[in-house]
């Protein structure tokens, strides 16, 4: 954006900029205000809640750290995350592929099998879920959340990848075949590799819908040591009252992670974006 | 021919990295947990000041149970909750070697959810804190509750004695206890003095001194009362006092009983006296919530509060400065109206599972939350008022508000519940919640809105 | 190739492990529910057969439930109209512009990133009465509405408010389906396009819309289902209140089935639900695909 005022810009551009501009102040405002927050006491959460903090109120990053096991829960919510999103990637890129690309008669019903797990609220499979897991003796363990978390993931996956195994090109597989490859080359070496744009948006849509993910969270797991990030948020919405400014510290601290995964994935989009596209 | 084995070799080939990749994934996953208990143990280890040291010193005859709460231990501000966690330590300590209490916690919103499932998947922890009323009446009909009669009546008859007279009263079902309470808070009148004595009122006894007080208040130029209706049980309780006032003390067993109608003219009254008070409540009152609607008390914008006593330990958290100039008065009669003695309380309650495996333990347990300890801490710091009655608390090391409180109950005649947690069901508190908010909006009119709950009777309750 | 495309046996090795996963944790539960739907069950005893009772009840004499039906449908309506074409309008805007096209993108799809819960108390105080936007209408001399808390009208102002937000919070990830659909459409394309004299308005209609469609199916779908099932906004910021107006089937689900123990009449509502998604899902695929044989 340096360097743009060297050449000249059509006012049609200069807009669009605006208004992109505009949007962005739509989106920080909010969070902006949300760190303004959490370096404030509660006290003046209310009797100013949009002024500037008195005094910077570091320490309530520090209580959310400690008191909220916030270390302990993000090293948890990684695992489960990270697991969950490479075996549902990998299992619902291979569902996908037969379904998108194979010929078989019952294709179009295996997807509407997948789909109905997309059209169910958490809320309610979650008694009968929980029952079996736990005469599974799967409850109250981070295995017992990476099951589920993998298996609601699994829609969602196989819906965004069908989509994009669809849109590939025929003659591309055509030409695979007739080089020698079979089945199992075509999906590693010519389906996954083509698609990585989209299976950067399925994984990072698994992958923030996981970590974010809370009731079942709450519901599977009781000790403390396994809990994961977004448990241990509602930690500071007490039964009378909240815990307002270390509940936003905690959030602050919870996002960052986030950030990361998302821009390692997004760039990924991105990249096959300035590969493959305009030039204006 | 050559194409065929060489793809069976490679789905072979499949099928083993396939399981190989879910063998990874799973162990990766048990091997996490066994690194995460490992490090936990650590970090017990490293905080022995905070955690109890019984964990390391857990043998196999220790005998483990499990207490279930609605909020976190250790993130919390709640003066309660903080004196709970004490009484767990405390507890964890003593035993050491003999029993170990571990805690479940959830926040208040997925408590029963989780709750629920558990019993669900016949796991129910031993012991769990539950809301009086329908809430408790829920797992009492289930048969999950355990019934402590003859434990209390027989067995510890020194314990059970050493309870207030009639505090379990809400918590018996046909003569049955069905569990113990840990503390008690009573809803009162919160007021600011500085703004009472800026506009020249004292604190009222009678529902139409009150409105004068707060037309002069309104006239002084402060908000008169501080109440949210965005959370509805808040205005609930409003209502509640009204109705008690104006129609009680028996209305609630009789629309129980339906002897009465949701449609009786002591009702309505009520709701029109709602109505009449709402108005000088604060402009935002419909979407405040209860925090808001605290705040803006205890911040000195408005001059009066009604709220539960546990609200005491949240003022004066929050604002330390007003601890002093905060008095307190009981919800004032209704001329021509019911005893106006009678007050709406809550007790905190904890069950015993009806499955639990080592009852001992679980008893153990629960005369640590109501020991002298415990109950002390409550009142002195807490702000909440003990249930049981052998305890002497230092009032000077309580919150100034509590003393007050207790000066209210000393004169108290009667209790009552959350009219939200008397009900039939806790869809019923919900109707009447709702129908309140519908008053206090303007959407209806006081007799429309208890007709909803008089229909909603009709067809669910008192078929 | 048609011989390795109907390959019966890695049809299986491919389908199956998802299929026997999604099968066990998630499909056995979900035929549970439908048994539910069909019991007085409260998850605490067992559950007791009565035939079709919570779905006549259920459309019969349930205020709620037709409260909570219409403002899923409106909730689902204005999110899939309000996303599709915001989404769009940024992916297209970003594929094209020359500077912080990175910058941009990141920072609309924040929100999706973070916890609702969070997120429900930051907007909860943003539209309070006194504070946040009324705050800020105020210094204009304006006196803001009760954003969360007004009845009036046939869809209330909290649904519009919380629908907005919504759009706020999710239109990232319609956009992010847009760019990597729109990333994948290969730039000889444009620029032959462009050789050929086509504006940039020309482009998109004639090449980008048409090469999105598939997208739009995909995003479509997933804008319905997931808004008719929504819960974590309108649960954080207003619980259903005031007295049920903003309730949608999701959090009349959880109301019934977990704060007043009617588990076997949230299954039926979930059970409604699951056929609502369907049918949606059925328009969606139907209606796009007609729509591209025409053109």
């Amino acid at each position: 954006m340096m360097n743009k005022s060297k050449r000249p810009v059509s006012p049609i551009s200069i807009i669009i900029y605006i208004v992109l501009l505009l949007l962005v102040a739509v989106y920080l405002t909010p969070l902006l205000w949300m760190v303004n927050v959490s370096l404030k006491t509660n006290a003046e959460v209310f009797s100013s809640p949009f002024g500037m903090p008195e005094v910077l109120q570091l320490g309530n990053y520090i209580f959310a750290w400690t008191k909220g096991y916030l270390g302990r829960a993000m090293f948890n919510s990684l695992i489960v995350c990270v697991i969950a999103l490479i075996v549902s990637m990998f299992l619902g890129s291979m569902a996908s592929f037969a379904i998108a690309r194979m010929k078989w008669k019952l294709s179009g019903l295996a997807m509407t099998y997948f789909m109905i797990g997309m059209m169910v609220p958490v809320h309610c499979v979650l008694i009968p879920l929980f029952v079996r897991f736990s005469n599974l003796g799967l409850t109250n363990s981070l295995a017992g959340l990476i099951l589920p978390y993998i298996t609601f993931s699994l829609p969602m996956t196989i819906f965004l990848m069908v989509g994009f195994f669809k849109g590939m090109p025929r003659e591309m597989f055509e030409a695979a075949c007739i080089d020698g490859c079979n089945i199992y080359q075509c999906y590693f070496r010519i389906a996954i590799p083509l698609s990585k744009t989209g299976m950067s948006v399925a994984a990072l849509m698994t992958f923030v819908g996981n970590w974010n993910e809370l009731l079942l969270a709450m519901v599977f797991i009781s000790d403390t040591t396994k809990k994961t990030l977004p448990v241990t948020l509602t930690y500071f919405v007490g039964p009378y009252s909240t815990n307002y400014v270390q509940m936003f510290a905690a959030v602050i601290i919870a996002i960052a992670p986030t950030i990361l995964v998302y821009c390692m994935f997004s760039n990924q989009i991105v990249d096959g974006l300035t590969a493959g596209a305009v030039k204006g | 021919m050559k194409k065929k084995l060489l793809s069976l070799l490679l789905s072979v080939g499949m099928i083993t990295s396939l399981l190989s990749g879910c063998g990874v994934s799973t162990n990766t996953g048990s091997a996490a947990q066994t690194e995460s208990s490992s490090t936990a143990a650590a970090e017990t280890g490293e905080t022995a000041e905070t955690e109890t040291k019984t964990e390391t010193a857990s043998t196999g005859k220790e005998v483990q149970i499990t207490w279930m709460f609605w909020d976190d231990l250790e993130a919390t501000e709640d003066l309660i909750t903080k004196g709970y966690k004490e009484v767990i330590d405390r507890f964890n300590n003593d035993y050491a070697g003999t029993y170990h209490v571990n805690v479940i916690t959830t926040n208040l919103e997925e408590y029963d959810t989780k709750l629920n499932a558990l019993i669900a998947a016949k796991d129910t922890p031993d012991l769990f804190i539950c809301n009086p009323g329908p809430n408790l009446t829920q797992y009492v009909d289930a048969g999950v509750a355990a019934d402590l009669t003859d434990i209390l009546t027989n067995q510890e008859k020194d314990w059970y004695n050493s309870f207030s007279g009639g505090i379990f009263e809400r918590i018996t079902y046909d003569g049955k206890i069905m569990a113990v309470p840990t503390n008690f808070a009573a809803a009162c009148v919160f007021y600011n003095t500085e703004i009472f004595e800026a506009a020249g009122v004292k604190a009222p006894s009678t529902y139409e001194e009150l409105l004068s007080a707060c037309q002069k208040i309104k006239e002084a130029g402060y908000t008169p009362i501080s109440c949210s209706a965005g959370t509805a049980w808040c205005l609930s309780m409003v209502a509640g006092y009204l109705c008690d006032r104006v129609g009680g003390p028996d209305n609630l067993q009789k629309i129980a009983d339906h002897q009465m109608e949701w449609t009786d003219p002591t009702f309505i009254d009520a709701g029109n006296k709602l109505k009449e008070l709402s108005q000088y409540f604060q402009a935002t009152a419909a979407g405040d919530s209860n925090d808001q609607a605290t705040a803006a008390f205890y911040n000195g914008e408005a001059a009066m509060l009604i709220q539960g006593s546990w609200v005491i330990g949240q003022v004066n958290g929050n604002n330390p400065d007003f601890e002093p100039k905060c008095g307190v008065f009981q919800f004032p009669a209704v001329t021509g109206g019911a005893d106006p003695n009678r007050m709406i309380v809550k007790t905190d309650n904890l069950v015993m599972s009806s499955t639990t495996e080592n009852p001992d333990a679980v008893i153990a347990l629960m005369k640590y939350f109501t020991d002298e300890t415990a109950q002390k801490y409550t009142a002195e710091i807490g702000g909440k008022i003990p249930v049981v009655n052998n305890v002497e608390i230092d009032y000077t090391k309580a919150p100034a508000q509590l003393s007050y409180v207790q000066d209210i109950l000393a004169n108290m005649t009667g209790t009552f519940g959350f009219y939200n947690e008397s009900l039939a069901s806790v869809e019923a508190g919900d109707v009447f919640d709702n129908a309140m908010v519908d008053i206090f909006l303007g959407n209806t009119t006081s007799d429309e809105a208890f007709q909803k709950v008089q229909s909603f009777y009709e067809k669910n309750v008192w078929k | 190739m048609e011989k390795i495309l109907k390959d019966k046996k890695a049809i299986v090795i491919f389908i199956a492990p998802a299929f026997i996963l999604f099968t066990f944790v998630l499909f056995i539960p979900i035929i549970q529910v439908f048994y539910y739907s069909l019991c007085d069950y409260n998850a605490l005893t067992k559950p007791e057969f009565v035939g079709l009772k919570n779905y006549i009840n259920l459309f019969t004499d349930d205020e709620t439930m037709r409260t909570a039906l219409k403002n899923s449908l409106f909730f689902m309506i204005f999110s899939a109209v309000s996303q599709q074409i915001t989404g769009l309008l940024l992916a297209v805007l970003l594929t094209n512009i020359k500077h912080g096209r990175n910058f941009f993108k990141n920072i609309y799809y924040l929100p999706c990133v973070l916890s609702s819960a969070a997120l429900g108390l930051l907007w909860a105080f943003m539209f309070n009465p006194k504070m946040g936007i009324n705050q800020m209408l105020a210094y204009f001399g304006i006196e803001g509405p009760m954003w969360l808390s007004s009845t009036k009208g046939f869809i209330v102002l909290p649904m519009w408010v919380i629908a907005c937000v919504a759009l706020w919070q999710y239109v990232g990830t319609t956009m992010m389906l847009y760019i990597a659909q729109i990333s994948g459409i290969s730039k000889e394309l444009y620029e032959a396009s462009y050789i050929d004299g086509a504006s940039k308005a020309q482009t998109f209609r004639y090449l980008t819309l048409p090469l999105v469609k598939p997208m739009m199916t995909i995003s479509l779908s997933l804008n319905c289902i997931g808004s008719l099932k929504f819960f974590d906004l309108v649960y954080n910021m207003t619980q259903g209140g005031p007295n049920h107006s903003t309730d949608v089937l999701a959090t009349h689900l959880y109301m019934q089935g977990f704060q007043y123990f009617k588990y076997g009449y949230a299954s039926s509502i979930s059970v409604v639900l699951l056929i609502l998604c369907l049918i949606v899902s059925f328009l969606i695929n139907k209606f796009i695909k007609a729509e591209t044989y025409e053109s």
